[in-house]
């Protein structure tokens, strides 16, 4: 069965003060169905990738809440999987369809974290980790920041090439007027940047955003006559042990390898067959494993192939987050994994503007849960 | 976040069973920006250390110097109190790591 994109649109990402978490779904939910020219009747389920309403907001039930948003009255379904919670609501909407259960499903991805202070949002990130990781006063940068010495000190790789990472894309952020960063920054100034969690660097790091973004998909053919639509033809999950001292290795994820693995071998693909990916770069250190893990890169390379421009806009092959990423876009978490399908979406419609990679034909979006523990993989192609 | 007295209580009791532990640091990193608990503690070394019997364990590194921050460093399991006590007011201890 083909899954057909009808509809995709995200909010603004950013400190977004003056509006509500309700206010951002309305916006995200009412632009992808004017896009799909479809009314909230027509849509069969609504699925929402969200982490932090429980523990953040104390409000859970998001399913019941969004769908009171939609004025309609139809099964809904709050998914999480930490910072994979947006791509894994979106496999469950297309196993959905699969299943013939549902026929147009619209899927939401929300995060609201600004509202509080960087120290509760630190804390509530953690309950994506383990007990023990918790108890050791290890931070989500802390986490990475140890796979990023066990990187540097296995593939002699430096601090300025990790940088690269952030530099290439905020450079790709001042194409993006949706992102919440528009500003470009430079290698001194990553290096200069305040230390988190040694080697990173606050420029290494994703920012704490609000945002959403949903997205509208079907299997009827009837929808999608005479329209050109982009298709989703892989959707894999995997997942790997919650602790990251727990794995044989630090330097690769082994959940993002396995749903790589799938999706290629489903589609008949190969990494040199992708044009285009959005990449679950939280800290510079994730998107340098993960162009590797992904076949992108060499074990070893990635980071230092970014730093040569081998995945930057108008320059590279295989454009990596020309959305300008977490980064620079921002990473409301459940929000994530449904951005990155809005993005991949537009460049294969050939819509997606200054920041347009030319002759895009086949995306990829790689969304990853805590330090690996899970990992959702899609492919995209038009 | 509730923290149950239960929860804490049930927690530590296989702790005891660690204590004198020792190992080799494989990977050290350090917390500037700690999660709301551990505030009055930042900045410190969080450390995945390989015990001699060959599992990693995660902790943080206690009565530390710049020196030790070093992979191949040993380091032995101590009994220390955790964090700053949130709404339980339960005053926790857990494993932490020691240079030797």
């Amino acid at each position: 069965m083909k899954i057909n994109i009808l509809g995709a649109s995200a909010t603004k990402f950013g400190e977004l003060w003056n509006i509500s978490p309700r206010s951002l779904a309305k916006e995200a939910m009412t632009s992808a169905l004017n896009q799909a020219g479809l009314k909230p009747s027509q849509i069969d389920a609504l699925f929402v990738g969200n982490m932090l309403s429980g523990i953040l907001g104390n409000q859970a039930n998001l399913g019941s809440l969004l769908v009171e948003e939609l004025g309609v009255q139809i099964p809904a379904f709050r998914m999480e999987g930490a910072c994979a919670s947006g791509g894994l609501a979106l496999h469950n909407a297309i196993n959905s369809i699969r299943a013939g259960q549902y026929r147009t499903v619209l899927i939401l991805g929300i995060e609201k974290m600004t509202d509080y202070g960087q120290e509760d949002v630190t804390t509530a990130l953690m309950a994506a980790g383990s007990d023990e990781e918790r108890m050791s006063g290890a931070t989500f940068p802390g986490v990475y920041a140890l796979m990023a010495q066990a990187y540097m000190q296995k593939y002699k790789v430096k601090e300025e090439e990790l940088a690269a990472v952030a530099v290439k894309n905020h450079y790709h952020g001042t194409l993006n007027p949706k992102a919440q960063f528009q500003f470009p920054v430079t290698i001194e100034q990553v290096m200069r940047s305040t230390k988190i969690a040694d080697p990173l660097k606050l420029l290494d790091c994703s920012p704490i955003s609000d945002g959403a973004a949903a997205v509208i998909i079907s299997g009827e053919e009837d929808l999608v006559k005479g329209k050109k639509s982009v298709q989703i033809i892989a959707s894999e999950v995997s997942t790997d042990t919650l602790s990251l001292h727990d794995r044989k290795t630090f330097t690769s994820l082994s959940s993002v390898i396995d749903a790589s693995l799938k999706a290629y071998e489903k589609t008949g693909l190969k990494p040199a067959d992708i044009d285009v990916a959005e990449i679950h770069d939280c800290f510079s250190i994730s998107e340098a494993i993960a162009v590797e893990d992904l076949g992108f890169s060499e074990k070893g390379f990635g980071a230092k192939d970014i730093a040569k421009g081998m995945r930057t806009l108008f320059k590279g092959k295989i454009i990596t987050n020309p959305s300008g990423g977490l980064k620079a876009c921002g990473h409301p978490v459940g929000a994530t994994g449904i951005k990155q399908i809005v993005e991949i979406n537009e460049q294969l419609k050939g819509t997606a503007g200054q920041r347009q990679v030319e002759g895009a034909n086949i995306g990829l979006t790689h969304n990853v849960g805590g330090s690996g523990a899970i990992a959702v993989i899609h492919i995209l192609q038009n | 976040m509730i923290t149950s007295p239960v929860k804490l209580w049930r927690r530590q009791k296989n702790t005891s069973s660690f204590i004198g532990k020792k190992g080799k640091i494989l990977l050290w990193t350090m917390i500037r920006t700690p999660g709301k608990s551990f505030v009055d503690q930042a900045p410190y070394p969080v450390v995945i250390v390989k015990i001699h019997n060959g599992e990693n364990m995660i902790g943080q590194l206690v009565d530390w110097q710049e020196k030790d921050l070093k992979k191949g460093k040993e380091v032995e399991c101590v009994l220390r109190r955790s964090r700053t006590e949130e709404e339980e007011e339960v005053i926790y201890y857990n494993l932490k790591f020691k240079p030797l």
